[in-house]
């Protein structure tokens, strides 16, 4: 078995025995009150956790993720870039103008804007 | 003596997985401490000497803990989601050099192996992965320099290219947007709106106890130990470090002493003959010097990471998406 075999076998044995380990020594009593939803000051009833939440968090990730693998994608090219030369550069650059258009769709389409909550007084 | 490779690598992972774990350890102990001295605290200072245990301490109390697992929660989900985030985090010590070669991985695509480890290790919630996805990206391109200068994915080639200048110097643009950049994907303060103290409660780790809650805490920082050392290796040069000026030095005042009469007594000088320290270049060492440089830059940048945290107020959710 090579090391890193062994590595990538040792951390999630590691995490069980620990978590075991607390299972073993700790006491466990639960009742309602230990056992229900984090809440200030109210009881917290059923349904009340799983709430919706605002779908502009979501468009961001979709959109940065999107852009992630795009830069991902250049990668090769970098990594190559000394061997490819100008062919390659420009290739390179017609992806990125591509890209650019497509960002500048998104910032029209005001897709990047969390709005907040609080008034602006001073502008 | 049984020489089997299996053996070998089980030292070998032993002795890669046990100092890390204690740095991670000694992390903690050494953010409270400096935390503490730049509010003009005391900080921890009971167990051990000047508080030097308590993180031993919390991690052995948390064990002794009661786990709770709240009835509106999925249970396996509950359990496995801090298990998978210290276990990517752990995970990315596989890659890194701690001398020429010395690694458990050489792995040809170091970079990109850390880099997709490190990201999932700190996805906590909706909000927190909006977050860390922009700021990937960020990460991401700030590498895209550095690979374009190296020709390389590799942690070790990218190392051994700055023997000629760390790219501390000519990309130093480049290390500030890197080091801005992960801070926001460990969720340190300034950028820690995923757990924002006062507004949050500890955000997604509120209900979560005992053991689980220390796997939460170990997995953070242990991935800024990785996200530090990562820094270091990139733009500060690794395991990297001129000593020809330290053995010229010290050369030279032997040189002196030795023309100054002093060492008349052939021990003395059989011992400075032994003692010539041109032979630095002995190979153990080396790798201790190097071990030991690697160690000390990536101290230097976790007491950045920490003077970072006691310096900057929060942003708001807004201003940090605006300014990705």
């Amino acid at each position: 078995m090579t090391s890193q075999t062994f590595f990538f076998i040792f951390i999630p044995i590691l995490a069980i025995i620990l978590l075991a380990l607390n299972l073993i020594l700790a006491p466990h009593n639960p009742y309602q009150e230990k056992d229900s939803a984090f809440e200030c000051g109210f009881h917290s009833f059923l349904g009340q956790n799983r709430s919706e939440f605002s779908i502009s968090f979501f468009i961001f990730a979709l959109l940065f993720l999107l852009f992630d693998l795009e830069i991902l994608l250049v990668y090769p090219y970098i990594v190559s870039a000394y061997v490819n030369g100008i062919f390659g550069l420009i290739i390179m650059l017609l992806f990125f103008l591509v890209l650019t258009l497509g960002f500048a769709f998104e910032l029209g389409k005001n897709a990047l804007s969390i709005e907040s909550r609080q008034v602006h007084y001073i502008k | 003596m049984i020489y089997s490779p299996t053996i070998i690598s089980i030292i070998e992972v032993l002795s890669v997985t046990i100092p890390v774990l204690l740095a991670v350890a000694f992390v903690t102990v050494a953010e409270r401490k400096t935390m503490a001295s730049m509010q003009r605290r005391l900080g921890p200072n009971i167990v051990g000497y000047y508080g030097l245990l308590q993180a031993f301490a919390d991690a052995l109390k948390l064990l002794l803990k009661e786990y709770i697992s709240p009835t509106q929660a999925n249970v396996m989900l509950f359990f496995l989601g801090p298990i998978i985030t210290l276990i990517f985090s752990l995970l990315g010590y596989a890659v890194i050099p701690y001398g020429p070669g010395l690694t458990l991985w050489d792995f040809d695509l170091g970079i990109l192996f850390m880099l997709a480890v490190s990201s999932i290790a700190t996805y906590g919630s909706l909000r927190s992965t909006a977050q860390l996805i922009s700021y990937e990206l960020i990460l991401s391109s700030a590498i895209l320099l550095v690979i374009l200068l190296t020709g390389s994915l590799s942690l070790t080639v990218n190392i051994e290219a700055q023997r000629a200048i760390w790219f501390l110097l000519p990309l130093l643009p480049v290390l500030a947007i890197f080091f801005i950049g992960s801070v926001a994907e460990t969720n340190r303060a300034p950028f820690d709106l995923a757990e924002a103290e006062s507004e949050l409660v500890s955000g997604f780790m509120t209900e979560h106890a005992a053991v689980i809650f220390v796997f939460f805490f170990l997995a953070e920082y242990a991935s800024i130990l990785l996200i530090c050392i990562l820094n270091t290796i990139l733009f500060i040069g690794g395991y990297l470090i001129d000593y020809s000026l330290a053995v010229y030095i010290a050369n030279s005042i032997l040189y002196v002493l030795n023309e100054l009469f002093i060492f008349d007594s052939p021990s003395l000088l059989w011992l400075l003959d032994r003692l010539n320290f041109n032979e630095l270049s002995y190979i153990t060492l080396e790798g201790i010097i190097y071990g030991l440089t690697i160690g000390i830059k990536s101290s230097a940048m976790v007491f950045i990471f920490i003077w970072v945290r006691a310096s900057f107020p929060r942003i708001r959710f807004d201003q940090l998406m605006s300014y990705s």
